[in-house]
């Protein structure tokens, strides 16, 4: 801390985090803190009676192979909705990038996406794939001559569907990044290398690629949390975890054990292990990542 | 520093300011009341209270719509170590243990001699307040209550050559109506139902056949479920066989599969007595309803209700108690009890206002609604299996028996063992749920 700034106010600059040092203790480590406390006992749903149990939630999330595969599930779908739906977002974003007619309205048209509520996207991809009514399942019955599909009967599809709307829903917030470091790459440096007979495929390796990856490591960021956490409007709204539990990731299965099904001591169990798991991606993300990242300028 | 102060002592003046004019401006005593109906019954459910509250001046009741039947039990459970919570709270029937249990309400039989009144119960529908009793004693009041029934496309009964007044009463006759009506290439599927976890419980119980043990849980608390043995496997079979025919599409948890039925994609349904009114409306052809198919040979029980009931929270004052039970009486009286059922389908609570709508010949007109009624009203009543299921966590439950049979339907198990892995499941939660709330 600079002691010129605030000459003679030795305690000030305390006193001016203090408000967000007590926002974050009271909203954030406060709550983290009991829901650790509260992993070791069950109680009522009123609270009217408490039993410590020492590690037996952990003991039964760990031997429950519901739990084991909503693991596999959740790391299925975020490498979906990140890998999938960030190479898709930089293809797009970089085609929105070329001076072609109407490009306003394309950018608009591919970004908006973003602008639509979880609760809406939602409801347009289950009616779009409802069984019965749906288009989806329509075309691929006359197609297919009678094959029904029904992703509320079958779980990868059923995963595979919401992932596709996830990625989907995110489209837009990706592109408006990538589109925004795709403009900061300077035109010399491209134009040099054309002019030195690099195609336009190596050019972007070697230089646009390379320039973006500032932004690329925000957006891995982001989306991953995006996938293990934000999701949870989609889920509810399209499948509720069903068929199956196939579609039930973890954040959806610590919200139906802690607020549907009342059990306090679980969910707070699985959110430690959620806090946990998070924090080991986030570290070697952020390893890696700024290994790697390059910051001109 | 003296602006910050300053603005602080504003705010808490402000606050003060509005607490007090909250208070002078209170005359009525407030009844806060929360409930889960949206969509049109949330229109027909304000009409009733600004009704109560125009003739009832010493009363003031407001309605929170705080959500899903889930979501309401959930901030319910929330508010009370706060004692923020309402007078009345609106609970699903799955809830109902939780409730019992909970130490937090005032059961509704009490309050008339808490209040020194007498209140003759018997005027209420028996197997609805069965459904809510504890050793005969009412311990919350009936609300919004349905049943499950079979809803049929009479029109496509017609294209697929079959006697559009003739539905089928049993699970092989929906087999066989189900084979004509694919071989007729009228439909892709032939029916789809709600809510598949309480239809799976009306199977049980129109049979006469328990879900759990201590008489279903109304005798005590619930050891284990009984319902994995052989009739129990054979529902699920016969289920997993309809499905894997392509006669059964499965349709979602709760309302999805409505608009198949609505649209005519498939030609019947088994659904909640409660979207009567709903599908009446928004469909084209002529709705045909009738009971639950049975399984041939099997004892008979009763169709069993589902839906929600008005608890009063423990604690209030005399004012505020008379207050809400002035307002439970007021739900229960024929007019009102009519109005909601014609605006709902839900059933009208009271017997009187059952018969003044035998007598204005509401049935006749449509006998979509009297099916119901004739449903629960046909059935046995005196053994527990027949009134209903009530368990500590029987919501997480639910969930494990709808797993259980999506993975029947989809392959992954096979359907006696996708209802065994669902029991033990199930079993588990109960043994948990006996751990915290044993005596």
């Amino acid at each position: 801390m600079n002691e010129d700034r605030f000459p003679g106010h030795k305690f000030l600059p305390y006193l001016l985090i203090a408000p967000s040092i007590v926002v974050i203790f009271i909203f954030l480590i406060g709550p983290f803190g009991q829901s650790i406390y509260e992993s070791f006992f069950v109680s009522t749903p009123f609270g009217t009676r408490t039993i410590y149990v020492g590690l037996r939630n952990y003991i039964r999330l760990f031997s429950s192979p519901d739990y084991l595969n909503s693991v596999t599930a959740t790391f299925k779908f975020a490498a979906f909705v990140i890998i999938i739906g960030l190479s898709i977002s930089l293809a797009i974003a970089q085609l929105l990038n070329q001076k072609i007619r109407g490009v306003g309205f394309y950018q608009v048209a591919l970004i908006w996406t973003y602008a639509i509520s979880p609760t809406i996207a939602g409801v347009i991809w289950a009616s779009m794939f409802a069984p019965a009514t749906g288009l989806i399942p329509y075309i691929v019955s006359k197609l297919s001559g009678g094959y029904t599909l029904n992703w509320m009967t079958n779980g990868q599809l059923a995963l595979f569907i919401v992932a596709l709307a996830a990625t989907w829903k995110m489209l837009g917030y990706n592109i408006i990044f990538f589109l925004a470091g795709l403009q900061n790459v300077p035109n010399e440096f491209l134009e040099a290398a054309q002019i030195d007979g690099a195609s336009p495929w190596k050019a972007f390796w070697r230089i646009t690629f390379p320039m973006l990856s500032p932004t690329t490591s925000f957006l891995l960021f982001v989306n991953m949390l995006y996938a293990f956490f934000q999701v949870f409007g989609l889920i509810d709204i399209m499948t509720r975890g069903g068929p199956g539990n196939a579609t039930e990731l973890l954040v959806y299965k610590l919200y139906r054990d802690g607020f549907i099904h009342l059990n306090t001591g679980f969910a707070s169990a699985q959110s430690f292990v959620i806090f946990f798991v998070i924090s080991v991606v986030a570290i070697i993300q952020l390893r890696i990542v700024t290994q790697k990242t390059i910051y001109y300028r | 520093m003296k602006l910050r102060k300053n603005f602080l002592i504003i705010l808490v003046l402000t606050l003060c300011l509005l607490l007090s004019v909250g208070t002078a401006l209170a005359k009525p005593v407030t009844i806060t009341f929360w409930h889960a109906m949206s969509g049109s019954r949330l229109g027909v459910l304000e009409s009733i209270i600004e009704s109560f509250n125009a003739t009832h001046p010493d009363y003031e009741v407001t309605p929170l719509f705080t959500g899903t039947y889930a979501e309401t039990l959930t901030k319910y459970v929330a508010a009370y170590p706060s004692k923020t919570g309402p007078n009345i709270v609106q609970v699903y029937e799955v809830g109902t243990q939780t409730m019992i249990d909970s130490d937090a309400i005032t059961p509704v039989y009490q309050i008339p001699g808490m209040l020194g009144e007498t209140w003759d119960w018997a005027q209420y529908v028996i197997p609805i307040t069965n459904y809510y009793s504890v050793d005969g004693n009412l311990w919350s009041m009936p609300f919004n209550s349905s049943t499950a029934m079979l809803y049929y496309n009479k029109d496509l009964f017609e294209k697929a050559g079959l006697d559009p007044n003739k539905p089928p009463t049993t699970w092989k006759e929906m087999e066989e109506y189900g084979e004509k009506f694919l071989a007729s290439g009228v439909v892709d599927h032939v029916y789809s139902t709600g809510w598949p976890d309480w239809i799976f419980e009306q199977a049980l119980a129109i049979h006469d056949h328990l879900y759990a043990d201590n008489d279903n849980g109304r005798s005590g608390l619930a050891k284990k479920v009984v319902f994995n043995d052989d009739f129990g496997h054979m529902i699920f079979d016969t289920w997993t066989r309809l499905h894997n025919k392509g006669i059964y599409i499965f349709g979602g948890t709760e309302y999805d599969a409505n608009s198949a039925f609505i649209s005519g994609q498939i030609a019947m349904f088994i659904q909640s007595t409660s979207s009567l009114a709903g599908i009446i409306k928004a469909s084209k052809f002529e709705v045909g309803t009738s009971f639950y198919p049975r399984f041939e040979g099997y004892p008979v029980g009763n169709a069993i209700i589902g839906g929600g009931s008005l608890w009063v929270t423990k604690g209030q004052s005399e004012e505020e108690l008379r207050g809400v039970w002035e307002f439970l009486k007021y739900l229960g009286q024929k007019d009102i009890a009519i109005q909601w059922h014609k605006g709902t389908g839900y059933f009208p609570v009271s017997g009187a206002a059952l018969k003044t709508l035998l007598d204005e010949g509401w049935f006749s007109e449509d006998q979509a609604y009297l099916t119901a009624f004739l449903q629960i009203l046909s059935g046995k009543r005196d053994t527990a299996a027949s009134t209903g299921v009530r368990l500590g966590p029987f919501v997480a439950m639910r969930e494990d028996l709808v797993s259980g049979l999506e993975k029947a339907l989809a392959g992954v198990l096979s359907p006696k063992d996708a209802l065994n892995e669902a029991a033990e499941k199930m079993n588990l939660k109960l043994k948990d749920y006996l751990e915290l709330h044993g005596k």
